[in-house]
């Protein structure tokens, strides 16, 4: 750079060039240090929101036709595509709207700024391993109200209001405190124990609906040198998908409740002990596949498509992201979490079911309504066929599965659904305390406890004492269930 | 030395200078002064706290021990790879036999080590950790069937699985992947140094164990300590994070058994959005870094040779 | 394995003094020679099992990125059942290699440059002039390496977007020199230190000014130094993905790190493996091409600063 002209030019010039040409480096900064007093406190105030379009039956939300839409999504499991095709019947409605659409994996990295400088997109995807904290987005009222657009009439059906054609649960679980709806969960999964109905059958065995009859498959599985469970444990927080429902079998929908008021004392209820030491005995007796504790959840779930074990605890979405390694005959399934006894308070079928991909429209977007009414085009009948046709999985909206081919893994969540009837259970710890869950119960108490590290009384103990901790913690925002 | 002396410093210091504190002290003083509010990091409403993020991390049983580990860290990874860079240097420069009209050379093959040992240098540190991840996989990953095929199936670890193994596993890694950099830098440096100190040294009949202390180290002092800050930042800084963040447990398990301090101020940023309380931690960071580079250049002040 | 005692092959490269290297091995005592045999053995063992744990991942991941992602689970360790170029199609296709490696050459490039020039600047007048806060501006900028960049983000952020300067090639530019300056100038300060002070005088004595006598005596006489540094830069640069992440969100204009690493985080989402080591390998190639001419480059500037 400054070499060139210091080497040609007589003594003084190069010094004198590169004077100048510092100052004038400094002389760009320097101003500049005086915008820089803005913290990200104050970052450049929200401009204006879009004008609102004119209201009518084909535009019940009022989205002004011409305004531009950004739309940020989680680029996970799912891909894209299916964000992409809505896209398209948006544009397809909206000719002269610009949308401009962008996906990250990193979705807190990306957006932190935006929503500190109060210029967030219209749309999001708060999805993946930077989620951001929605309880935190709520608490700073950084997120818009989406009740108009669950009181808009549908897109298939004009006298049914979008809050009608959606699964259960999925409304309340955008709630927070009160009745303003603030996330809409677009995809349904369906938690519980995976197995292999073929796997099953070689060992002449049914899906065991007792812990009793759990216990005696494993055993059949043994003495053929299959484990009866796998599960990843990297990542711990797998357990709880299994778990947890079945605390609500034997204890009732209380035992759950109580957990995520974090009460003292619950996890010291019988149905949770029961439940642990359960699971315990899987470890006691070896049942577990050997060096379960060091894989990944790619790792444990092929290990199960190979067939080295039976049982592995998962969300719907392990049928499309364990695609590439499942044998044709496979024929996946899903089934409830066992019981104890007869004196168990929930019958068998008990199951834990909710939203997923929970997408948010923040409150400084400049285009809400276009926000909302991309939702809203995504909770058509022929949208959410798309979606489950291309990522397998069951969407919020309630149906859109006739008409196509249904997977094994997808048919076996119907099933599973089918069965549980009323008794779906929604445990909120993983929405409501993210640390507590996956760090504390997941990783440090149940992964020690499975690995046979902790006893069931000590992992109790542990995890008590965490749940107590997040109680008292001061700048962790609290939850109750509505009574 | 003194005629203009002022004009030139002010004129070389401000371009570079200018540029850092914009880009690099400026942000870093606010995010100082983020440590004393309850900013979430995800809106611009917070209000000031005092001293209440401090009185936290004080008590905070986590941030002990990831500070724990993180000393661990700066203690012993620098010192492996170092160790091992410099032996590996020495042979592949000075190592070899002297015969036929050479004094000093390399052991045979040293070319072909030269570009082999920088491999893992090409990959970035987040593809090293997916990578290896395979190789502690406890069932069929190249470690255990390793282990297996010389008998000792027995001996079966789930390596990063075992609160006992993990945090060995994962600094082993960061060894692995770092080696090689300072193979090529030590080499370098080595072959600068006048060949006729290591004639003269094994004229008096020194072996190559003496010639390494008595030569080869000591002229090579400057960048041995260069290397060990660099590695020592490695060591507190992304690197270490993003290993831990990729194959740890949870990640930052089993139990805790591999948090360290960037991992946590991650976590309380992106999962916890305590975007606060991360930079409190943070400052701690920096005061730790600060205290270790305080002490390598202390034991590096040595007398200087000039040659 | 053949790893003892085999006279090099090139033999003669640096052998201008043969009458006392011949000597040398004579006048080792015994005793001495024996232990030299059990080190060689030890030595030699290290040397050959430390090249086989680095080149064996490597050659590992260019075998995987063959396969298809139920082989390199179902059995990691065959070969692939026929090559399946169809992953490194995707990868390139997906990590858009093409398009985001001109932004990282050219990105990497000016930084690289801006970094040695600056940075050498600073270094010199550091090392080599009293002055008041001397000792105080030398350590803020060692501070610089110590503190976490994740957290300078959002703040950096602001300044950039103040500045104009978010998702421009230039603003990455200025960002990437400002970051690799505090080691920068720690490495070259203290390299500077370590050259003769006599040269420069006599420059100055001869009447050459300041700033000519860095260009025109000391920057030369710096090579070896400024070429270490700069590999450290330049790894550092072209791996460096957490700053163009949030600084850089345009999609024209990503860094091909970006592109890597978003495709390594996928696999915990899509476990697209054979994708990722299709990528990976194909991202390795250039860089180790790089440090094989490099190299030699190393040596040659290596030996040119010791002559001096």
């Amino acid at each position: 750079m400054g070499s060139t002209s210091a080497r040609n030019g007589h003594d003084g010039v190069g010094r004198r060039d590169l004077i100048k040409r510092s100052a004038a480096l400094g002389l760009i900064s320097v101003p500049a240090m005086s915008f820089l007093s803005a913290c990200a406190s104050g970052g450049g105030g929200a401009e204006d929101k879009v004008d609102k379009g004119k209201k009518s039956e084909e535009n019940p939300l009022a989205v002004n036709e011409s305004a531009p839409l950004d739309f940020v999504l989680f680029d996970g499991g799912f891909g894209t595509q299916y964000a992409e095709d809505a896209v398209k019947t948006y544009e397809k409605k909206f000719p002269e709207a610009e949308v401009k659409f962008s996906s990250t994996q990193k979705i807190q990295s990306v957006l932190q700024p935006r929503f500190n400088s109060g210029n967030p997109p219209d749309l999001i995807d708060n999805s993946g391993a930077e989620q951001m904290d929605m309880g935190v987005l709520v608490g700073k009222k950084q997120l818009t109200d989406l009740t108009p657009l669950l009181d808009a009439p549908s897109v298939d059906d004009p006298e049914k209001k979008v809050r009608d054609t959606l699964r259960p649960g999925i409304v309340e679980m955008g709630q927070f405190d009160g009745d303003p709806v603030w996330i809409m969960y677009y995809a349904y999964t369906v938690y519980g124990i995976w197995y292999s109905q073929t796997a099953l059958e070689k060992l002449d065995s049914e899906y065991p609906k007792t812990w009793d009859d759990m216990l005696a498959v494993c055993a059949k599985a043994k003495k053929k040198g299959i484990a009866g469970w796998t599960y990843p444990g990297k990542y711990p927080y797998y357990m709880p998908f299994s778990m947890y429902p079945m605390m609500a079998k034997i204890g009732g929908r209380e035992v759950l409740d109580a957990i995520d008021n974090l009460e003292p004392n619950a996890w010291k209820h019988p149905a949770v002990k029961a439940v642990f030491e359960a699971y315990y005995e899987l470890f006691k007796k070896g049942y577990i596949l050997k060096g379960t504790t060091g894989m990944t959840h790619i790792q444990a779930q092929t290990a199960w498509n190979k067939g080295d074990a039976l049982f592995i605890p998962n969300g719907s979405w392990v049928e499309n992201e364990s695609s590439k390694t499942t044998p044709e005959d496979f024929r996946m399934s899903v089934g409830a979490p066992q019981g104890m006894d007869s004196a168990d308070k929930m019958p068998f079928g008990t199951i834990w079911a909710s939203g997923s991909e929970p997408f948010i429209v923040p409150a400084k977007a400049k285009n809400p309504a276009g926000g909302m009414e991309q939702l809203r085009l995504m909770l058509s009948e022929s949208a959410s066929r798309n979606t489950t046709e291309l990522v397998k999985s069951l969407t919020a909206f309630d149906g859109g599965t006739d008409g196509i081919e249904l997977t094994s893994g997808l048919k076996g969540c119907e099933a599973a659904l089918k069965l549980a009837g009323e008794n779906v259970v929604n445990p909120r710890m993983q929405d409501w305390y993210v640390k507590l869950q996956k760090e504390q119960i997941g990783v440090a108490g149940l992964g020690e406890l499975m690995a046979g590290r902790l006893t069931p009384a000590e992992a109790i103990k542990k995890i008590q004492g965490f749940a107590d901790k997040t109680a008292k913690d001061s700048s962790v925002k609290h939850y109750k269930h509505k009574k | 030395m003194q005629h203009g002396k002022y004009r030139f410093v002010v004129g070389f210091l401000a371009a570079p200078l200018t540029l850092y504190a914009v880009f690099v002290i400026w942000p870093f003083i606010q995010a100082v002064y983020y440590s004393f509010t309850d900013w979430t990091g995800l809106s611009p409403d917070f209000k000031m706290v005092g001293f209440a993020n401090y009185q936290r991390m004080f008590e905070d049983e986590i941030f002990w021990k990831s500070l724990q580990h993180s000393v661990l860290f700066v203690v012993l990874l620098p010192l492996v790879t170092l160790s091992l860079a410099l032996f590996f240097a020495f042979m592949i420069n000075v190592g070899g036999r002297a015969r036929k009209g050479a004094a000093v050379t390399g052991v045979r093959g040293s070319g072909f080590y030269k570009v082999a040992y920088f491999f893992p240098q090409v990959l970035s540190i987040a593809i090293v950790a997916v990578l290896f991840q395979f190789a502690y996989n406890p069932r069929d990953g190249a470690l255990n069937s390793a282990l297996s095929a010389i008998g000792l199936d027995g001996f079966q670890p789930s390596w990063l699985g075992d609160p006992d193994y993990a945090l060995w596993a994962i600094m082993a890694v960061l060894v692995w992947s770092t080696v090689g950099f300072f193979v090529v830098l030590f080499s370098a440096g080595m072959a600068s140094i006048p060949k006729d100190f290591y004639e003269a040294a094994l004229l008096d009949g020194a072996g190559r164990i003496t010639t390494f202390f008595r030569i080869t180290l000591p002229l090579l002092w400057d960048t041995v300590q260069s290397g060990w800050i660099y590695m020592g930042i490695l060591a507190l800084g992304a690197e270490a994070f993003a290993v831990v963040h990729i194959m740890s447990v949870g990640p930052g398990g089993p139990d805790y058994s591999t948090s360290i301090l960037p991992l946590y101020i991650y976590q309380s940023a992106f999962r916890d959005a305590n975007a606060a309380y991360a930079t409190t931690i943070g400052v701690a960071l920096l005061v730790i870094t600060l205290c270790f580079a305080a002490v390598v250049m202390r034991l590096g002040r040595r007398e200087r040779l000039e040659y | 394995m053949k790893t003892t005692d085999t006279p090099p092959a090139d033999a003669t490269v640096t052998g201008n003094r043969p009458p006392a290297v011949a000597k040398s091995p004579h006048v080792r005592p015994a005793k001495q020679r024996r232990e030299g045999s059990v080190l060689n053995v030890f030595s030699h063992g290290m040397l050959v099992l430390w090249a086989f744990m680095v080149v064996m991942p490597l050659l590992w991941a260019v075998m995987t990125s063959f396969k298809t992602d139920a082989n390199i689970f179902g059995s990691p360790w065959k070969l692939p059942d026929s090559l399946h170029f169809e992953n490194w199609a995707r990868a390139w296709s997906e990590a858009h290699m093409s398009e985001y490696f001109l932004n990282t050459v050219v990105v990497v490039g000016f930084s690289l440059a801006g970094t040695l020039v600056l940075g050498s600047m600073a270094a010199y007048v550091l090392a080599r002039f009293t002055f008041p806060g001397n000792r105080f501006l030398y350590f803020l900028f060692i501070g610089g390496m110590s503190f976490p960049i994740m957290l300078a983000l959002v703040p950096l952020f602001f300044v950039m977007q103040n500045m104009s300067l978010l998702n421009t090639i230039p603003g990455l530019v200025l960002v990437y020199i400002a970051y690799s300056l505090p080691f920068t100038v720690f490495f070259l300060t203290s390299f500077f230190r370590t050259l003769p002070t006599s040269v420069a005088e006599a420059a100055f004595v001869d009447g050459a000014s300041h700033t000519r006598t860095f260009f025109q005596v000391m920057l030369p006489m710096a090579k070896p130094g400024l070429i270490s540094v700069g590999i450290f830069n330049f790894l550092g640069q072209w791996n460096q993905y957490m700053l163009p992440t949030v600084l850089n969100t345009d999609p024209d204009r990503r860094v091909l790190a970006q592109g890597l690493v978003e495709l390594a985080v996928s696999q915990g989402y899509k476990g697209d493996w054979s994708g990722l080591f299709a990528g990976l390998v194909m991202a390795m190639l250039p860089v180790l091409a790089a440090y094989i001419i490099f190299q030699r480059q190393v040596v040659a500037g290596l030996t040119a600063g010791a002559l001096k």
